[in-house]
């Protein structure tokens, strides 16, 4: 228990140490000492970041192991993703060594990989997604007409038939361009000044060493 | 007014306001207002341990060290509150997240609850998952709802950063007779989160999510702080747009 309090303890005054470095580091003009070592604690965290993503290959691995030994539902696509993740490590460490020859010689395949699959998969999956939000309106309707969701309806109808191409349908082309303009503009800033403003009071929290991740 | 004196300006506001909010809320019960999806947290939990279910907590892309850090370390606090509540229950809840940074205070707070219940020895790291970012994140999505709905989830809870990726969590909820509620401190996630979900979470109403589930009186004073603060947000572009109009 005593090694746990201590543990918090270090933990507490690390970040609020870091977080008042930082504060104080902004503040200043650029080129000071406060400035430096704000910029030396931002490589820290760059560092840590690297780690992370080894962390997170490893989690990803067990995660995937484990569903896979024990049989759990879906278990064929855990043996998916574990074999082709060991072939992308495979590979990365093949174009390393630069073994590739022939046609393939000085070629990186790893690149041509990831373009050849990841991004054309995630373009068809993008392609879904209006498909997905059409039916979301439609939801919405169905829990409830109340002005708002209509609201929201009426702008998807005169967004989506804006992008149509047709001259009769010009003003609402001009429409669409005056809604994304002006009324979405407006609420996106709105969301955004009070994301901006719960993260200054929610980092008052982490300042003061009173956030949960601090202490058990 | 240059940037560095607003900030002092808006810090000192902020830091107090939440100090008198708290001495206020230790005094007097602070009434807040209700937020759906802050009442239907509790019950959710409750729900999930006696029907013997799972609970999905994604964290999206937020991430510890990036600007998504607070957004992360809020979410995690939620999270942790429902993991406590549902730690006595043999179906843990699973959390997805696409940033590596995040993955260890996931697993951390996910221990800490299963240690304040005195249950640490069914916590397992592998109920957090990790799954790589794509440029936009879809792959995380698909990936994630899959997992979930494997898992036999009852209820997915989106807290963080998404983008368009959202509307994959949330049409794999409605398949799957899933509970949704979602937010996202994206305009682009907001929006499909508001299309989508059955109690969204509307912009800084993720940050006063800790002080509706603890009823802590320093939590209720950022609740306080973070009012303050948007009232003066709106009384200077009124006063603004006044000066520019005459």
């Amino acid at each position: 228990m005593r090694r746990h309090r201590l543990l918090n303890f270090l933990a507490t005054a690390t970040a609020m140490i870091a977080g008042a470095t930082m504060v104080i580091g902004l503040l200043s003009d650029p080129g000071s000492d406060a400035r430096t070592v704000a910029a030396l604690v931002i490589q820290l965290v760059a560092v840590t970041g690297a780690i992370a993503v080894l962390l997170g290959i490893l989690n990803l691995l067990s995660v995937h192991l484990g569903r896979f030994t024990h049989a759990e539902r879906g278990w064929p696509y855990s043996l998916l993703v574990l074999v082709v993740a060991v072939g992308v490590i495979v590979l990365r460490i093949l174009d390393r060594a630069a073994i590739w020859s022939g046609d393939l010689e000085g070629e990186q395949l790893s690149p041509r990989v990831f373009e050849a699959v990841q991004v054309s998969v995630e373009s068809a999956l993008a392609a879904l997604i209006v498909f997905f939000l059409v039916y979301a309106a439609f939801r919405l309707m169905r829990r409830g007409v109340t002005g708002w969701n209509v609201l929201f309806t009426v702008t998807i109808v005169v967004a989506l038939v804006g992008w149509i191409p047709l001259e009769d349908l010009d003003v609402f082309a001009e429409l669409r361009e005056w809604l994304v303009r002006v009324p979405v503009g407006a609420g996106a800033r709105g969301i955004l000044l009070g994301v901006g403003l719960g993260t200054v009071t929610a980092g008052v929290r982490v300042l003061l060493g009173q956030d949960r991740s601090l202490r058990d | 007014m240059n940037d560095s004196a607003l900030i002092i300006v808006l810090l000192t506001i902020a830091f107090s306001a939440t100090l008198i909010g708290a001495m206020i809320a230790r005094r007097v019960a602070v009434p807040l207002r209700p937020i759906a999806a802050y009442q239907a947290l509790p019950e959710i939990a409750a729900d999930a341990v006696e029907s013997a279910r799972r609970v999905h907590v994604s964290l999206g892309s937020s991430a510890v060290g990036e600007p998504g850090t607070v957004s992360a370390l809020v979410s995690g606090e939620i999270a942790y509150q429902l993991a406590e509540r549902m730690a006595i229950s043999p179906y843990p809840p699973l959390v997805t997240l696409s940033q590596g940074t995040t993955l260890p205070l996931a697993q951390d707070t996910l221990r800490r609850a299963y240690e304040i219940r005195q249950r640490a020895a069914y916590f397992r790291p592998t109920q957090v998952a990790w799954y790589p970012q794509g440029p936009r994140s879809l792959a995380f999505a698909a990936g994630a709802s899959s997992l979930a709905a494997d898992s036999d989830v009852f209820t997915s809870i989106l807290l963080g950063r998404f983008g368009a990726e959202l509307a994959y969590f949330g049409e794999s909820a409605v398949r799957h007779d899933q509970i949704l509620i979602a937010h996202s401190d994206q305009p682009a996630g907001q929006a499909i989160a508001y299309a989508q979900s059955d109690r969204p979470l509307l912009g800084e109403e993720l940050y006063a999510g800790p002080a509706y589930l603890t009823r802590r009186p320093l939590h209720i004073g950022t609740v306080v702080a973070l009012d303050v603060l948007r009232w003066l947000v709106i009384l200077a572009i009124l006063f603004t747009a006044l000066q520019a109009a005459l």
